[in-house]
Protein backbone atom coordinates (compact mmCIF):
# COMPACT_ATOMS: atom_id res chain seq x y z
CA UNK A 1 0.00 0.00 0.00
CA UNK A 2 2.78 2.10 0.89
CA UNK A 3 4.75 1.33 -2.41
CA UNK A 4 1.44 2.13 -4.33
CA UNK A 5 1.15 5.36 -2.06
CA UNK A 6 5.05 6.50 -2.54
CA UNK A 7 4.83 5.84 -6.05
CA UNK A 8 1.64 7.64 -7.20
CA UNK A 9 3.25 10.49 -5.58
CA UNK A 10 6.81 10.41 -7.00
CA UNK A 11 4.53 10.42 -10.37
CA UNK A 12 3.31 13.63 -9.52
CA UNK A 13 4.18 16.84 -11.61
CA UNK A 14 4.20 20.44 -10.37
CA UNK A 15 1.00 21.31 -12.28
CA UNK A 16 -0.28 17.96 -9.53
CA UNK A 17 1.22 19.86 -6.44
CA UNK A 18 -0.15 23.24 -7.20
CA UNK A 19 -3.71 22.25 -7.88
CA UNK A 20 -3.39 20.26 -4.53
CA UNK A 21 -1.94 23.11 -2.98
CA UNK A 22 -4.45 25.46 -4.14
CA UNK A 23 -7.41 23.40 -3.78
CA UNK A 24 -6.18 22.92 0.12
CA UNK A 25 -5.64 26.57 0.57
CA UNK A 26 -9.08 27.59 -0.84
CA UNK A 27 -10.85 24.71 1.11
CA UNK A 28 -9.26 26.99 4.20
CA UNK A 29 -10.49 29.95 3.44
CA UNK A 30 -14.27 28.90 2.71
CA UNK A 31 -13.71 29.56 -0.93
CA UNK A 32 -14.65 26.98 -3.98
CA UNK A 33 -12.37 26.03 -5.76
CA UNK A 34 -13.19 25.22 -9.56
CA UNK A 35 -11.74 24.01 -12.84
CA UNK A 36 -11.79 26.94 -14.38
CA UNK A 37 -10.42 28.83 -11.66
CA UNK A 38 -7.96 26.12 -11.79
CA UNK A 39 -6.89 26.76 -15.35
CA UNK A 40 -6.44 30.14 -14.95
CA UNK A 41 -3.67 29.86 -12.44
CA UNK A 42 -2.27 27.29 -13.95
CA UNK A 43 -2.14 29.72 -17.07
CA UNK A 44 -0.98 32.78 -14.89
CA UNK A 45 1.97 30.59 -13.30
CA UNK A 46 3.11 29.73 -16.68
CA UNK A 47 2.70 26.21 -16.38
CA UNK A 48 -0.04 25.40 -19.59
CA UNK A 49 -1.71 27.06 -22.29
CA UNK A 50 -4.44 25.23 -22.55
CA UNK A 51 -7.77 24.00 -20.75
CA UNK A 52 -6.93 20.48 -21.57
CA UNK A 53 -4.26 19.90 -19.76
CA UNK A 54 -5.82 21.30 -16.85
CA UNK A 55 -8.32 19.61 -16.72
CA UNK A 56 -5.99 16.43 -17.08
CA UNK A 57 -4.54 17.36 -14.51
CA UNK A 58 -7.26 17.80 -12.27
CA UNK A 59 -8.61 14.20 -13.88
CA UNK A 60 -5.75 12.40 -13.03
CA UNK A 61 -5.41 13.78 -9.40
CA UNK A 62 -9.31 12.95 -9.30
CA UNK A 63 -8.45 9.27 -10.64
CA UNK A 64 -5.96 8.75 -7.79
CA UNK A 65 -8.31 9.99 -5.11
CA UNK A 66 -6.26 12.95 -4.19
CA UNK A 67 -9.29 15.56 -5.03
CA UNK A 68 -12.78 14.76 -5.10
CA UNK A 69 -14.70 16.82 -7.57
CA UNK A 70 -18.32 17.83 -6.97
CA UNK A 71 -20.38 19.39 -9.20
CA UNK A 72 -21.88 22.27 -7.58
CA UNK A 73 -24.35 24.45 -9.41
CA UNK A 74 -23.17 24.02 -12.62
CA UNK A 75 -19.39 24.32 -11.60
CA UNK A 76 -16.98 21.45 -10.95
CA UNK A 77 -15.10 21.93 -7.42
CA UNK A 78 -12.25 20.58 -6.15
CA UNK A 79 -11.57 19.49 -2.71
CA UNK A 80 -8.91 17.69 -1.41
CA UNK A 81 -8.98 14.28 0.16
CA UNK A 82 -7.67 12.86 2.97
CA UNK A 83 -5.33 10.95 0.83
CA UNK A 84 -4.41 13.74 -1.57
CA UNK A 85 -3.87 15.54 2.01
CA UNK A 86 -1.01 12.99 2.25
CA UNK A 87 0.51 13.29 -0.84
CA UNK A 88 0.54 16.83 -0.47
CA UNK A 89 2.25 16.59 3.02
CA UNK A 90 4.95 14.10 1.35
CA UNK A 91 5.56 16.33 -1.33
CA UNK A 92 5.81 19.90 0.90
CA UNK A 93 8.42 17.72 3.07
CA UNK A 94 10.48 16.42 0.22
CA UNK A 95 10.87 19.76 -1.17
CA UNK A 96 10.05 18.32 -4.25
CA UNK A 97 7.91 21.91 -5.76
CA UNK A 98 8.12 25.49 -4.59
CA UNK A 99 4.57 26.81 -4.21
CA UNK A 100 3.08 29.61 -6.48
CA UNK A 101 0.64 32.33 -5.65
CA UNK A 102 -3.04 31.39 -6.47
CA UNK A 103 -4.21 34.41 -8.77
CA UNK A 104 -7.75 33.59 -7.91
CA UNK A 105 -7.35 32.90 -3.90
CA UNK A 106 -4.45 36.13 -3.75
CA UNK A 107 -5.19 38.18 -6.47
CA UNK A 108 -2.89 38.99 -9.35
CA UNK B 1 -10.88 121.84 7.79
CA UNK B 2 -10.41 118.46 8.86
CA UNK B 3 -10.46 115.42 6.97
CA UNK B 4 -10.80 111.74 8.43
CA UNK B 5 -9.49 108.91 7.10
CA UNK B 6 -10.86 105.08 7.76
CA UNK B 7 -13.18 104.53 10.63
CA UNK B 8 -10.92 105.96 13.44
CA UNK B 9 -9.61 108.73 11.26
CA UNK B 10 -13.50 109.15 10.43
CA UNK B 11 -14.40 109.76 14.09
CA UNK B 12 -11.74 111.88 15.60
CA UNK B 13 -11.93 114.49 12.50
CA UNK B 14 -15.68 114.73 12.84
CA UNK B 15 -15.24 115.29 16.76
CA UNK B 16 -12.79 117.91 16.00
CA UNK B 17 -14.65 118.99 13.29
CA UNK B 18 -18.73 118.97 12.61
CA UNK B 19 -18.00 119.72 9.36
CA UNK B 20 -15.14 117.62 8.43
CA UNK B 21 -14.71 115.88 5.41
CA UNK B 22 -14.47 111.76 5.92
CA UNK B 23 -13.06 109.02 3.41
CA UNK B 24 -14.17 105.49 3.67
CA UNK B 25 -14.39 102.28 1.84
CA UNK B 26 -17.09 100.75 3.49
CA UNK B 27 -20.40 102.57 2.66
CA UNK B 28 -22.12 101.64 5.84
CA UNK B 29 -19.00 102.52 8.26
CA UNK B 30 -19.42 106.16 5.95
CA UNK B 31 -22.90 106.55 7.02
CA UNK B 32 -22.20 105.95 10.66
CA UNK B 33 -20.48 108.96 11.33
CA UNK B 34 -22.04 112.81 11.04
CA UNK B 35 -19.67 114.86 9.33
CA UNK B 36 -19.75 117.59 6.72
CA UNK B 37 -18.96 115.88 3.21
CA UNK B 38 -18.46 111.80 2.84
CA UNK B 39 -16.55 110.22 -0.08
CA UNK B 40 -17.01 106.89 -0.59
CA UNK B 41 -13.70 105.24 -2.02
CA UNK B 42 -14.35 102.95 -4.49
CA UNK B 43 -13.17 99.60 -4.71
CA UNK B 44 -13.75 97.73 -7.76
CA UNK B 45 -15.12 94.32 -6.67
CA UNK B 46 -17.40 91.83 -8.91
CA UNK B 47 -19.30 91.49 -5.41
CA UNK B 48 -19.55 94.98 -5.03
CA UNK B 49 -18.65 97.35 -1.97
CA UNK B 50 -20.28 96.08 1.11
CA UNK B 51 -17.53 95.45 3.14
CA UNK B 52 -14.71 97.62 4.22
CA UNK B 53 -10.88 97.02 3.53
CA UNK B 54 -10.53 94.22 5.89
CA UNK B 55 -7.25 95.32 7.24
CA UNK B 56 -5.62 94.89 3.92
CA UNK B 57 -3.98 98.20 2.86
CA UNK B 58 -3.99 97.00 -0.68
CA UNK B 59 -7.54 97.24 -0.77
CA UNK B 60 -6.93 101.00 0.61
CA UNK B 61 -4.69 101.79 -1.77
CA UNK B 62 -6.81 100.31 -4.77
CA UNK B 63 -9.43 102.54 -3.40
CA UNK B 64 -7.35 105.10 -2.83
CA UNK B 65 -6.82 105.69 -6.59
CA UNK B 66 -10.59 106.36 -7.25
CA UNK B 67 -10.35 109.58 -4.85
CA UNK B 68 -6.86 110.41 -5.28
CA UNK B 69 -7.36 114.09 -7.17
CA UNK B 70 -10.15 115.09 -5.12
CA UNK B 71 -8.60 114.03 -2.07
CA UNK B 72 -5.04 115.72 -3.11
CA UNK B 73 -7.23 119.08 -3.99
CA UNK B 74 -8.58 118.98 -0.56
CA UNK B 75 -5.80 118.48 1.81
CA UNK B 76 -3.60 121.07 1.11
CA UNK B 77 -3.44 123.00 4.17
CA UNK B 78 -5.60 120.78 5.92
CA UNK B 79 -5.21 118.34 8.90
CA UNK B 80 -5.62 114.51 7.87
CA UNK B 81 -6.85 111.54 10.59
CA UNK B 82 -5.92 108.61 10.15
CA UNK B 83 -5.16 105.24 11.61
CA UNK B 84 -2.19 103.17 10.33
CA UNK B 85 -3.40 99.72 11.43
CA UNK B 86 -6.19 99.32 9.74
CA UNK B 87 -6.87 98.76 5.54
CA UNK B 88 -8.44 101.98 4.57
CA UNK B 89 -6.47 104.45 6.91
CA UNK B 90 -2.94 102.74 6.31
CA UNK B 91 -4.52 102.22 2.15
CA UNK B 92 -5.30 105.96 1.55
CA UNK B 93 -2.95 107.46 3.85
CA UNK B 94 -0.01 105.82 2.64
CA UNK B 95 -1.30 106.28 -1.21
CA UNK B 96 -1.91 110.06 -0.33
CA UNK B 97 1.69 110.77 1.50
CA UNK B 98 3.46 109.29 -1.76
CA UNK B 99 1.58 111.74 -3.85
CA UNK B 100 2.61 114.09 -1.28
CA UNK B 101 5.93 113.53 -1.71
CA UNK B 102 5.65 113.87 -5.75
CA UNK B 103 4.37 117.54 -5.30
CA UNK B 104 7.04 120.82 -5.36
CA UNK B 105 5.29 123.56 -5.49
CA UNK B 106 3.98 123.38 -1.62
CA UNK B 107 4.40 126.28 0.24
CA UNK B 108 3.19 126.62 4.28
CA UNK B 109 -0.09 127.09 3.60
CA UNK B 110 -0.34 124.08 1.34
CA UNK B 111 1.08 121.70 3.64
CA UNK B 112 -0.98 118.87 5.30
CA UNK B 113 -0.42 118.19 8.62
CA UNK B 114 -1.05 114.47 9.73
CA UNK B 115 -2.84 113.23 12.79
CA UNK B 116 -2.02 109.30 13.19
CA UNK B 117 -3.22 106.91 15.40
CA UNK B 118 -0.64 104.37 15.57
CA UNK B 119 -1.81 100.47 17.34
CA UNK B 120 -0.69 99.60 20.97
CA UNK B 121 1.56 96.85 20.26
CA UNK B 122 1.04 94.37 22.91
CA UNK B 123 -2.79 94.07 22.67
CA UNK B 124 -3.80 95.01 19.53
CA UNK B 125 -4.25 92.50 16.51
CA UNK B 126 -0.44 91.40 14.63
CA UNK B 127 -2.40 92.79 11.28
CA UNK B 128 -2.20 95.95 12.51
CA UNK B 129 0.95 95.80 13.90
CA UNK B 130 2.43 94.60 10.80
CA UNK B 131 0.83 97.08 8.42
CA UNK B 132 1.87 99.79 11.03
CA UNK B 133 5.36 98.64 10.60
CA UNK B 134 4.98 98.60 6.81
CA UNK B 135 3.70 101.97 6.98
CA UNK B 136 6.65 103.25 9.10
CA UNK B 137 8.92 101.85 6.80
CA UNK B 138 7.76 103.09 3.35
CA UNK B 139 5.05 105.74 3.26
CA UNK B 140 5.90 107.57 6.18
CA UNK B 141 9.84 107.74 6.12
CA UNK B 142 9.50 108.99 2.43
CA UNK B 143 7.29 111.39 3.19
CA UNK B 144 9.60 112.49 6.29
CA UNK B 145 12.61 112.45 3.45
CA UNK B 146 10.56 114.31 1.41
CA UNK B 147 9.36 117.38 3.75
CA UNK B 148 6.55 117.71 2.02
CA UNK B 149 4.18 117.39 4.91
CA UNK B 150 3.57 119.52 7.82
CA UNK B 151 3.60 118.06 11.76
CA UNK B 152 3.00 115.10 12.17
CA UNK B 153 1.47 113.97 15.36
CA UNK B 154 1.84 110.07 16.20
CA UNK B 155 -1.19 109.44 18.51
CA UNK B 156 -0.77 106.21 20.54
CA UNK B 157 -3.34 103.79 21.93
CA UNK B 158 -1.04 102.30 24.27
CA UNK B 159 -2.95 104.33 26.96
CA UNK B 160 -6.41 103.23 25.75
CA UNK B 161 -5.48 99.49 26.34
CA UNK B 162 -3.31 100.18 29.54
CA UNK B 163 -6.10 102.23 31.44
CA UNK B 164 -8.82 100.52 29.42
CA UNK B 165 -10.59 103.69 28.52
CA UNK B 166 -13.60 103.30 26.59
CA UNK B 167 -13.15 104.39 23.11
CA UNK B 168 -15.22 107.10 22.71
CA UNK B 169 -14.00 108.37 25.52
CA UNK B 170 -10.58 108.21 24.34
CA UNK B 171 -11.06 109.92 21.18
CA UNK B 172 -12.88 112.75 23.35
CA UNK B 173 -9.19 112.69 25.20
CA UNK B 174 -7.50 112.46 22.02
CA UNK B 175 -9.44 115.47 20.43
CA UNK B 176 -9.31 117.31 23.42
CA UNK B 177 -6.20 117.37 23.85
CA UNK B 178 -5.09 118.38 19.89
CA UNK B 179 -7.53 121.37 20.70
CA UNK B 180 -6.10 122.73 23.86
CA UNK B 181 -2.30 122.97 20.94
CA UNK B 182 -4.64 124.39 17.76
CA UNK B 183 -5.96 127.07 20.51
CA UNK B 184 -2.65 128.47 21.09
CA UNK B 185 -3.19 131.35 18.15
CA UNK B 186 -6.77 131.69 19.35
CA UNK B 187 -5.70 132.30 23.00
CA UNK B 188 -2.37 134.71 21.91
CA UNK B 189 -5.36 136.54 19.56
CA UNK B 190 -8.19 136.87 22.04
CA UNK B 191 -5.97 137.25 25.30
CA UNK B 192 -4.19 140.35 26.25
CA UNK B 193 -0.66 139.58 25.61
CA UNK B 194 2.32 140.19 27.98
CA UNK B 195 5.24 139.32 25.63
CA UNK B 196 6.14 137.36 22.70
CA UNK B 197 3.13 135.96 20.41
CA UNK B 198 2.44 133.33 18.27
CA UNK B 199 -0.37 134.57 15.84
CA UNK B 200 -2.58 132.81 13.06
CA UNK B 201 0.57 132.93 10.54
CA UNK B 202 3.37 131.83 13.06
CA UNK B 203 1.49 129.12 13.98
CA UNK B 204 0.74 127.94 10.20
CA UNK B 205 3.90 128.17 9.82
CA UNK B 206 5.48 126.19 12.81
CA UNK B 207 2.80 123.41 11.87
CA UNK B 208 4.19 123.55 8.59
CA UNK B 209 7.76 122.38 9.52
CA UNK B 210 7.79 118.59 8.18
CA UNK B 211 8.68 116.91 12.41
CA UNK B 212 7.12 114.53 14.47
CA UNK B 213 4.92 116.80 17.06
CA UNK B 214 5.09 115.89 20.48
CA UNK B 215 2.28 118.52 22.61
CA UNK B 216 1.55 118.66 26.41
CA UNK B 217 0.43 121.12 28.64
CA UNK B 218 0.40 121.46 32.73
CA UNK B 219 0.23 123.97 35.64
CA UNK B 220 3.66 125.53 36.23
CA UNK B 221 4.78 125.71 38.79
CA UNK B 222 7.87 128.68 39.00
CA UNK B 223 9.61 126.67 41.90
CA UNK B 224 10.26 123.64 39.99
CA UNK B 225 12.92 123.61 37.19
CA UNK B 226 10.90 123.95 33.81
CA UNK B 227 12.69 120.36 32.77
CA UNK B 228 11.50 118.36 35.24
CA UNK B 229 7.80 119.36 34.87
CA UNK B 230 8.07 118.92 31.43
CA UNK B 231 9.68 115.20 32.19
CA UNK B 232 7.11 114.60 34.40
CA UNK B 233 3.99 116.33 32.01
CA UNK B 234 5.01 114.04 28.75
CA UNK B 235 1.66 113.84 27.08
CA UNK B 236 0.46 110.27 27.45
CA UNK B 237 -1.42 110.25 24.24
CA UNK B 238 1.67 110.76 22.24
CA UNK B 239 4.81 108.81 21.72
CA UNK B 240 7.44 109.93 23.85
CA UNK B 241 9.37 112.69 21.94
CA UNK B 242 13.23 112.56 21.53
CA UNK B 243 15.51 115.74 21.38
CA UNK B 244 13.56 118.97 20.08
CA UNK B 245 14.80 120.92 17.14
CA UNK B 246 12.32 123.36 17.47
CA UNK B 247 9.87 124.11 20.34
CA UNK B 248 6.79 126.43 20.60
CA UNK B 249 5.20 127.74 23.36
CA UNK B 250 2.04 129.47 25.47
CA UNK B 251 2.38 130.76 29.06
CA UNK B 252 -0.84 131.83 30.67
CA UNK B 253 -0.86 133.85 33.76
CA UNK B 254 -3.59 134.70 35.82
CA UNK B 255 -4.38 138.50 36.26
CA UNK B 256 -1.89 139.81 37.97
CA UNK B 257 0.73 136.89 38.00
CA UNK B 258 4.10 137.12 36.80
CA UNK B 259 4.51 136.77 33.59
CA UNK B 260 8.67 136.47 34.35
CA UNK B 261 9.04 132.75 34.85
CA UNK B 262 8.62 131.93 31.14
CA UNK B 263 12.44 133.10 31.11
CA UNK B 264 13.03 129.82 32.46
CA UNK B 265 11.09 127.86 29.80
CA UNK B 266 13.06 130.49 27.68
CA UNK B 267 16.63 128.70 29.50
CA UNK B 268 15.64 125.85 29.15
CA UNK B 269 15.24 125.65 25.82
CA UNK B 270 18.44 127.73 25.23
CA UNK B 271 20.64 125.02 26.85
CA UNK B 272 19.66 122.73 24.49
CA UNK B 273 20.31 124.48 21.68
CA UNK B 274 16.76 125.58 20.75
CA UNK B 275 15.35 129.19 20.34
CA UNK B 276 11.11 128.53 20.71
CA UNK B 277 8.44 130.31 19.14
CA UNK B 278 6.39 132.06 22.47
CA UNK B 279 3.56 133.73 23.74
CA UNK B 280 2.71 134.87 27.00
CA UNK B 281 -1.21 135.86 27.46
CA UNK B 282 -3.27 137.09 30.74
CA UNK B 283 -5.99 134.45 31.06
CA UNK B 284 -8.67 135.43 33.27
CA UNK B 285 -9.75 132.03 33.63
CA UNK B 286 -6.72 130.65 35.35
CA UNK B 287 -6.03 130.42 38.82
CA UNK B 288 -2.31 129.33 38.26
CA UNK B 289 0.31 129.84 35.48
CA UNK B 290 -0.75 127.10 32.51
CA UNK B 291 1.91 126.81 30.29
CA UNK B 292 1.00 124.71 26.58
CA UNK B 293 4.45 123.56 24.93
CA UNK B 294 4.83 121.60 21.89
CA UNK B 295 8.37 120.02 20.64
CA UNK B 296 9.13 118.90 17.18
CA UNK B 297 11.22 116.57 17.00
CA UNK B 298 12.97 114.22 14.27
CA UNK B 299 12.91 110.46 14.51
CA UNK B 300 13.95 108.28 11.99
CA UNK B 301 11.06 105.86 11.23
CA UNK B 302 13.56 102.90 11.46
CA UNK B 303 13.79 103.64 15.59
CA UNK B 304 10.19 104.38 15.60
CA UNK B 305 9.69 100.71 14.46
CA UNK B 306 11.75 99.20 17.34
CA UNK B 307 8.87 99.13 19.56
CA UNK B 308 6.73 97.27 17.10
CA UNK B 309 9.50 95.09 15.34
CA UNK B 310 9.94 93.89 18.76
CA UNK B 311 6.39 93.19 19.24
CA UNK B 312 5.86 91.91 15.99
CA UNK B 313 9.14 89.36 16.23
CA UNK B 314 7.43 88.13 19.90
CA UNK B 315 4.01 87.56 17.90
CA UNK B 316 6.10 85.40 15.50
CA UNK B 317 8.02 83.61 18.05
CA UNK B 318 4.59 82.64 19.54
CA UNK B 319 3.48 81.14 16.54
CA UNK B 320 6.18 79.40 15.98
CA UNK B 321 6.38 77.74 19.37
CA UNK B 322 2.22 76.74 19.44
CA UNK B 323 2.89 75.37 15.86
CA UNK B 324 5.71 73.30 17.74
CA UNK B 325 3.51 72.26 20.22
CA UNK B 326 0.66 71.15 17.98
CA UNK B 327 3.22 68.90 15.94
CA UNK B 328 3.01 65.37 16.84
CA UNK B 329 5.81 63.17 17.29
CA UNK B 330 5.29 60.70 15.76
CA UNK B 331 7.11 56.99 17.17
CA UNK B 332 10.14 55.74 15.27
CA UNK B 333 9.01 52.41 13.51
CA UNK B 334 12.20 50.17 13.12
CA UNK B 335 10.69 47.44 10.84
CA UNK B 336 13.35 45.20 9.79
CA UNK B 337 11.60 43.87 6.07
CA UNK B 338 13.26 40.05 6.38
CA UNK B 339 11.03 39.65 9.57
CA UNK B 340 7.85 41.20 8.06
CA UNK B 341 7.71 39.74 5.04
CA UNK B 342 7.70 35.99 6.72
CA UNK B 343 5.31 37.66 9.20
CA UNK B 344 2.84 38.81 6.37
CA UNK B 345 3.23 35.37 3.95
CA UNK B 346 2.62 33.34 7.34
CA UNK B 347 -0.94 35.44 7.67
CA UNK B 348 -1.43 35.03 3.97
CA UNK B 349 -0.57 31.48 4.19
CA UNK B 350 1.74 31.56 1.99
CA UNK B 351 5.10 29.33 3.13
CA UNK B 352 4.98 25.30 2.17
CA UNK B 353 5.23 24.36 5.62
CA UNK B 354 1.94 26.34 6.18
CA UNK B 355 -0.08 24.40 4.05
CA UNK B 356 0.25 21.08 6.69
CA UNK B 357 -1.24 23.40 9.21
CA UNK B 358 -4.15 24.47 7.11
CA UNK B 359 -4.78 20.67 6.29
CA UNK B 360 -4.86 19.65 9.87
CA UNK B 361 -7.15 22.62 10.77
CA UNK B 362 -9.11 21.16 7.76
CA UNK B 363 -8.73 17.40 9.38
CA UNK B 364 -7.29 16.45 6.55
CA UNK B 365 -3.98 14.93 7.91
Amino acid sequence: MNDLFEEQVNHLGESHFLVLFWAAKAEDRTVRYNITNCFDDLKYSGITRTKQNAVAVVDSLSLLRFVDIREEGNRKNIYITTYGAKALESLVLSRTFAPKRSAFLEGP
Amino acid sequence: MTIGIGGAGSKLAARLDPNATIVNVSESELNKVEAGKRILAVVHAARGQFRGSRKSPQIGHDAYLSVRRELLALVRGDMVFSATGGGTGNGVTSGLLTDLVALDDLGPHDKTCFALVLPYAKLEPSEYINNTINFLQSALSEAIDSGNTGNIVLFSNSLKFQSRVPEDEYNNMLVDSLRVFLAIPDKNESLKLLDGHIDYEDFTLYTSRPFFNHFTYFDFDPETPFEDQLNANINPLLLPPENPIEALFLYETPVGGDPTPFYDILQHFSNVNVSPVYSVVENPERQTPFVTVSLLYSRKPAELLDDFNHVSEEHTKAKVRKSLEQQVELPKLQVNLETETKRVAKQRGGSEEDILVVLRRLGKL
